[in-house]
């Protein structure tokens, strides 16, 4: 069983653990007064992350976990403070006494240890990686993230899913689309509708271009971080060009905004050319790249993530697909009638990654053809009942969870897991053979988003 | 190679809708003169990320693309604080980042200058309050000058900076 997110929820006298996993959820009560769950880790290591999430929002505590820290609080959060709880009503905080975190790390005769972040050089979110170091050799990561948390799961509480949408879609820029389509997909159980399928074709060609936006930059600016600018140029024309797209479509250009119930007028023969002129200019740079030797010498068997631990680690996505997974939540009826094509590498490493990029944008470029249609149908809604409601989009990063309890109209707890919070925690396996140098590059091949993980 | 030598040589010169071009032209030369002015024809900016949703981020990153090429004026993203004459701050301004983005304030030599980018910084993004968000900025940092939006597109970028180097 894959597992795919864990996480509480505060009730009357109990706090309810849902473990969510591919085929099944599990729900398990534990008392307010003795919050003490077990561990999953030893089975599945990325329930750690959860874990320490959970002790960190609710005070939940793990017994028998081997690893204790604080995930989301920092050194100057308070202490016993579990802001998720519903009695927590505070929204300012004093900084309290430096309590140092203690990373993870290797020592031995000769052994250093280097901290980057959380601010990194350029222009990139920020974030903080310790490494263990033997010389140049990289003997251990550690990825220590939460800097951006916003607190956007206590913001929701209370609030109507209309209300909560203009937060929801800007929780990761890069993945606005599939955010909101999460929400939509939300509402219509919720309100217990169907999309029309104009509606949805519409929705998918919006997913689609987002990918193709982020695929694009990622696809000029990892050869960027192996020294080949030129790359860069190219892939950064491309993706202007799509994000211009997006603002003719959308009237924005990450697509803020974008997914409604009213399909909004497409001029399909210019988008269609569009799609064209861009097909042709992937071609080209496809035949371009793969011809640089002393590219692919950096880029093959650099960072490697083996299918075994992608599995492991329960990984998703691109990262997922580039290591032999066939885990894409677009397999399905709908998709494949217009087009998809699982991407597909097996050498899990920065080529294979930027391999199924390419594929993928390819790929995206024919559904985009299926998807164009001229219509304007709405949907009215009706209004929305109770519940528990969950959902899952395949996001340009990978598989993207959000679960919404809805009670008396509004949201009572809002979780989602992107999946870099899953791809984050196998970061740290992908540079076992690796030199610091190419640390960049291995993690500009995964691309994951900071804002999504830290919430 | 031979392939891409080819088509080098074939396009050129990115050129956008004429009416956008001209805009961006004269925005160009004008920051160009300013920076050469004022910056002795480098501005050197540092960013910060406070708790950004990436989208201010993105179109930062987007700046060095073939159609607004800012390197080309003289404005630089550089990788330390100590190098930097602009600190350019994105996102809400986090609780846990709001240590951090202080202290590289602290790291750039004076006379030194923040920018804030984005709706963020300015508490007027659709975020609302929560234990977690410090902002407004303004009141951790002294702010010469604000560039709105959510995000601000590269162009009403450039235009922000160009009003900065008015300003000052
Ligand atoms: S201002 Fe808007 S686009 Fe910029 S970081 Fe904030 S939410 Fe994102």
């Amino acid at each position: 069983m894959r597992l795919i997110a864990r996480y509480a929820k505060e009730l009357q006298n109990d706090f309810e653990i849902i473990t969510v996993y591919e085929e099944t959820i599990e729900k398990e009560l534990v008392s307010k007064e003795q919050p003490k769950i077990k561990t999953l880790a030893k089975k599945y290591p990325a329930a750690i992350w959860f874990e320490r999430k959970m002790h960190d929002d609710f005070g939940i505590i793990v017994e028998d976990a081997f690893d204790k820290r604080p995930l989301v609080q920092q050194e100057r959060f308070p202490k016993d403070i579990h802001p998720l709880r519903k009695d927590f009503t505070n929204t300012q905080l004093e900084e309290t006494e430096y309590i140092p975190y203690k990373y993870e790390a290797i020592s031995g005769d000769g052994v250093f240890q280097v901290a980057v972040g959380p601010i990194h050089a350029g222009i990139i979110e920020p974030g903080h990686f310790q490494f263990s170091q033997a010389g140049e050799d990289m003997l251990h990561l550690e990825v220590r993230h939460f800097y951006k948390n916003r607190g956007i799961e206590k913001m929701l509480e209370g609030k109507t899913l209309r209300e909560a949408k203009p937060v929801i879609e800007r929780t990761s820029g890069n993945e606005s689309i599939a955010y909101q389509i999460c929400w939509r997909d939300i509402y219509l159980q919720a309100s217990q509708q169907e999309l029309p399928l104009a509606l949805k074709k519409r929705h998918a060609l919006l997913l689609e271009l987002e990918r193709v936006i982020h695929h694009l930059t990622d696809l000029g600016f990892i050869p960027n971080d192996a020294g080949f600018g030129a790359a860069l140029a190219y892939g950064s024309k491309l993706a202007e060009d799509a994000r211009r797209k997006m603002k003719e479509l959308t009237g924005h250009r990450f697509g803020f905004g974008a997914i409604d119930f009213e399909n909004h007028f497409i001029d399909t023969a210019t988008f269609s050319e569009w799609l064209h002129e861009l097909e042709e200019s992937i071609e080209f740079f496809e035949d371009w790249i793969m011809d640089i030797p002393s590219l692919w010498d950096r880029f093959d068997t650099t960072g490697i993530l083996s299918l075994k631990k992608a599995l492991k680690y329960n990984t998703v996505g691109v990262v997922a697909r580039a290591s032999g997974l066939s885990l894409d939540r677009r397999i399905n009826s709908f998709y494949l009638e217009h087009g998809f094509i699982m991407a597909s590498e097996v050498s899990g490493d920065v080529g294979a990654r930027f391999k199924v990029r390419l594929q993928e944008v390819k790929n995206s470029i024919t559904m985009m053809q299926h998807f164009l249609e001229e219509d304007t149908s709405t949907l009215e809604l009706s209004s929305i009942h109770d519940g528990s409601y969950h959902t899952f989009t395949e996001s340009s990063i990978g598989e993207l969870f959000m679960a919404i309890d809805i009670k008396d109209g509004v949201i009572e707890r809002f979780f989602v897991r992107d999946p870099s919070f899953m791809n984050w925690q196998a970061l740290h396996l992908m540079m076992r053979s690796d030199i610091i140098a190419d640390f960049p590059l291995i993690n500009k091949s995964c691309d994951l988003s900071y804002a999504g993980n830290d919430l | 190679m031979i392939k891409f030598w080819n088509k080098r040589v074939k396009h050129g010169v990115l050129t956008e809708n004429i009416e956008l071009d001209r805009e961006l032209e004269k925005i160009k030369k004008e920051i160009q003169d300013s920076v050469k002015k004022k910056f002795a024809g480098s501005l050197a900016i540092r960013m910060v990320d406070s708790g950004s949703c990436n989208a201010c981020e993105a179109e930062c990153n987007a700046l060095a693309n073939p159609y607004y090429d800012l390197e080309r004026l003289g404005i630089y993203f550089v990788a330390s604080p100590r190098h930097a004459d602009v600190m350019l701050l994105s996102g809400i301004m986090t609780f846990n980042m709001t240590p951090h983005a202080k202290e590289a304030y602290e790291q750039i030599p004076a006379p030194k200058w923040v920018i804030s980018l984005g709706d963020c910084p300015a508490m007027q993004a659709p975020f609302e309050k929560t234990y977690a968000i410090n902002a407004p900025a303004e009141n951790h940092l002294p702010i010469t000058h604000h560039i709105a939006g959510c995000p601000p597109s590269p162009l009403e970028i450039m235009q922000g900076l160009l009003e900065f180097l008015r300003k000052i």
